[in-house]
């Protein structure tokens, strides 16, 4: 009996996290950046278009040449992240960051995927005000009011 | 069905107001800034009620301005005036612009000088620029006098706007969330009731929108105030008024009569448009793209 | 686990059926308490309960139960699958190192919807961090009918169909794999996307209906409700079903992306009749003459019971059922203007054109 428990234990977090990978139906990431063109971008933020189906950071990198370009960075929806206190101002411009991500497929574009957002220091972008479970917070069994 | 029901609840409330005026020896006076002698049915709750099918039914999507009809919505020249612009040639009369009174008070927008430039380069450059061509939300006023119906759903604790229009939704927070994060292309509405008046303050615009199809334009500044006023069982009264200190040189109004679509079985239909545009949008991205003559 | 979170998605979704030493127990002797007391609902002043609201339907639990496992976890078994789940989500929001490389040339390793390229940072999403609770049951899946917990086999008809070439992705579809691996010419057109990259309809059947969580973000659904009309808003892609109450379906002429859906009430319960599919929404790779049954109920002041059953005879030979609870949420839903600003889809049919115009490019698969 002890044994059976804890086989479900163990397996089951692999059931249920298998379970939870579902309709993630999403745009083909493969598709539209291309794992051969792996960069890093440091740069200045310059502009923030908090849209949907994507939020798309701006950034202006300087190049080794003393060059400046603007890349587009893709991140997600930012209707949670208004949901969790994050605003227009909530990454002014000016803010440094780094990036690693790859480039677009079609080479023409300065627009890559934001694998990884951060600061500088290695913290990631936006975490918000709030810690991330502001989402439901109810007891399944005990519901408080 | 509806319009029916609406009548009918009037009679009895009339009735019952009149008989309570009688007896307080009040004379029954109609509430509302202008001579409103109709007061609407209400919600549970006593709000006026403003469910329903709704349609403007005027020339303000084409041009809020007072205008004269004109061959198309994008010209050049000819050789006796105006001709349409190549690409709307073969539209012929269905693409000639109808002529309006006008929906702004005074019939003339106060533009500052510098915006009206970029009006006249939007009305120019309209077949490029107005967002209503690549079914881009429509903003606000201008959802309201898109020539398609939209529906009003009213409860004692929310409203909503649907529009049939690219699907265009409203929400009307009836407690002000504060100042909205982001910009949106429908902007942030807040509202409450003036007697007989649904005001809407909207705010939180992106730069996005054109009031109508003649390049008229506003940016995020914009600070819209409708008002929604039962006139008899069929007409909402609406007026907006217009703030925009980077492009107009003062407040301006506009207002229009708003008629229920009396079909018994009025329905919103789909009219995304998205997929409508994918070709215009896309099409030279195709595996095998199609002549775009 | 790699502080990316894309990696874990790949590693799941490598995962397909895990076989597990279980013994099935019986649902009774796995029900976790007495149901709640009943409360009687809130009515509006036309007698029906008032299911009026703003919800969030995030949850951990899947709509089909993996193999072997029981329809109902215990208290602890959910405590401990949620406190995986939030620690696989604050190791994914960890700072990792400012000094970093780019990385590596060839993909990162992430598979299935991140396509080697490793999508984005987990602070992006909100999946859920809760299974889902029916009748004080801890739920294991929100298909529960077949009992198996799994949506019915396809028809060989529908499965026919839906292998062939011509076949386009569902309104749920699965996100598109790498380019190599999809059926060919799913990058020929726009129209070969899925719904959810077009900005047609919100993903993974968000809308619906069926109304279905979204497992990545944007589980807002508002209800507002008048004797006439039940609106029901769906944040992605803002997505109003307005719901006739005692009306009649439209004619079989007129098709909708949602269906056309008429109400009327059962008591306390609020039975919402769908029908009248376009022939592009295809849930589940289901027809147009797809009929969706709902049924809302209010189970306390801050919780609504959704109750579905599916059938289309085209598809499937039995209708299936599926329940989960929408708790309420005091969050606002947000503009989800979606095609106004798509890149994407214009990026993902140039990157394709691309593709094809540079074949020594091209990664081998």
């Amino acid at each position: 009996m002890r044994t059976k428990l804890l086989a479900f234990t163990t397996a089951g977090v692999v059931l249920f996290v298998a379970g939870v990978v579902p309709a993630l139906a999403h745009h083909a990431f493969g598709g539209e950046f291309d794992p051969d063109r792996p960069l890093l971008l440091k740069g200045k933020v310059v502009k923030v278009e908090w849209v949907n189906p994507h939020a798309w950071i701006h950034l202006e990198v300087l190049k080794p040449d003393g060059t400046k370009e603007e890349w587009m960075v893709e991140g997600g929806s930012p209707n949670s992240l208004l949901r969790h206190g994050v605003t227009r101002d909530s990454l002014p411009v000016g803010t440094e960051i780094v990036v690693d991500g790859y480039q677009a497929r079609d080479h023409s574009l300065l627009r890559a995927n934001g694998r990884n957002i951060t600061y500088p220091d290695g913290r990631k972008l936006l975490l918000g005000s709030s810690a991330p479970a502001a989402e439901n917070d109810r007891d399944p069994v005990n519901p408080k009011k | 069905m509806r319009a029916l029901r609406n009548s009918q609840a009037t009679i009895p409330h009339t009735i019952k107001t009149v008989a309570v005026a009688l007896l307080l020896g009040v004379a029954v006076i109609p509430a509302g800034a202008q001579a409103q002698a109709y007061r609407a049915p209400r919600v549970a709750g006593g709000k006026p009620d403003l469910n329903g099918i709704w349609q403007a039914l005027n020339e303000a999507n084409y041009d809020i301005e007072t205008h004269e009809a004109r061959p198309a919505l994008a010209l050049r020249p000819g050789p006796y005036g105006a001709v349409p612009a190549a690409p709307l040639l073969a539209l012929g009369a269905v693409g000639a612009v109808p002529p309006g009174l006008g929906v702004v008070e005074g019939g003339v927008l106060p533009y500052k000088p510098e915006a009206l430039a970029k009006k006249k380069q939007n009305q120019e450059n309209w077949l490029t620029s107005d967002p209503e061509i690549k079914c881009y939300l429509p903003g606000v006023p201008r959802a309201t006098y898109m020539p398609y119906p939209f529906q009003i759903l009213e409860s004692a604790s929310a409203i909503t706007f649907v529009y049939e229009y690219a699907g265009a939704v409203r929400n009307v927070f009836l407690k002000d969330p504060g100042p909205a994060p982001v910009d949106s292309w429908m902007g942030q509405s807040v509202g409450h009731w003036e007697g007989e008046t649904l005001v809407v303050d909207v705010k939180g615009f992106n730069d996005q929108s054109w009031f109508d199809r003649a390049g008229n334009f506003h940016s995020e500044a914009l600070h819209v105030i409708e008002r929604y006023t039962r006139a008899s069982p069929d007409v909402i009264s609406y007026e907006a008024t217009i703030e925009d200190p980077q492009v107009f040189s003062h407040s301006w109004k506009m207002t229009m009569p708003l008629y229920r679509r009396q079909e018994k079985n009025a329905q919103l239909l789909d009219f995304k448009c998205v997929e409508f545009v994918e070709e215009l949008l896309y099409g030279q991205w195709r595996k095998k793209p199609l002549s775009r003559q | 686990m790699a502080s990316n979170p894309w990696l874990w998605f790949a590693v799941v979704a490598e995962v397909t059926t895990v076989s597990a030493c279980l013994t099935p127990v019986p649902a009774a002797g796995q029900v976790a308490k007495a149901s709640l007391k009943p409360t009687a609902p809130r009515r509006l002043a036309d007698g029906h309960p008032d299911l009026e609201g703003t919800y969030d339907l995030a949850t951990l639990t899947p709509l089909e139960r993996p193999r072997g496992a029981k329809a109902v976890l215990t208290p602890e078994e959910a405590a401990a699958l949620e406190k995986a789940a939030a620690g696989r989500r604050d190791k994914a929001n960890e700072a990792i190192s400012g000094d970093r490389s780019a990385p590596p040339k060839g993909g990162d390793g992430s598979s299935g919807p991140a396509g080697g390229v490793g999508g984005y940072n987990y602070f992006w999403l909100d999946p859920g961090s809760r299974y889902n609770v029916v009748g004080g049951e801890i739920r294991s899946s929100i298909v529960v009918d077949p009992p198996d917990g799994r949506v019915p086999p396809y028809q060989s008809a529908a499965r026919e169909r839906l292998a062939s070439l011509r076949a386009r992705p569902t309104s749920d579809a699965q996100e598109s794999r790498d380019p190599g691996l999809e059926p060919p010419g799913s990058y020929d057109d726009p129209e070969r996307r899925p719904l959810g990259e077009r900005c047609l309809l919100g993903f993974g059947s968000t809308s619906g209906p069926p109304a279905l969580p979204d497992y990545f973000y944007n589980n807002l659904h508002q209800i507002v409700q008048t004797p006439e009309a039940i609106m029901i808003l769906t944040e992605m892609v803002h997505d109003a079903r307005i719901v006739r109450i005692g009306d009649e379906h439209l004619p079989k002429t007129i098709r909708r992306w949602m269906g056309d859906s008429v109400g009327h009430w059962e008591g306390d319960t609020l039975v919402v009749d769908t029908t009248n599919f376009n022939d592009q929404t295809r849930f589940r790779g289901s027809t147009k003459n797809l009929h969706v049954v709902e049924r809302f109920s209010r189970v306390d002041d801050k919780t609504l019971l959704y109750r579905f059953t599916i059938e289309d005879p085209d598809t499937w030979d039995r209708p299936w059922t599926g329940e989960y609870t929408w708790p309420a949420t005091d969050q606002p839903i947000y503009e989800y203007a979606c095609h106004e600003a798509n890149y994407a889809l214009g990026d993902i049919l140039r990157g394709a054109r691309t593709r094809e115009a540079e074949p020594a490019a091209r990664t081998g698969k």
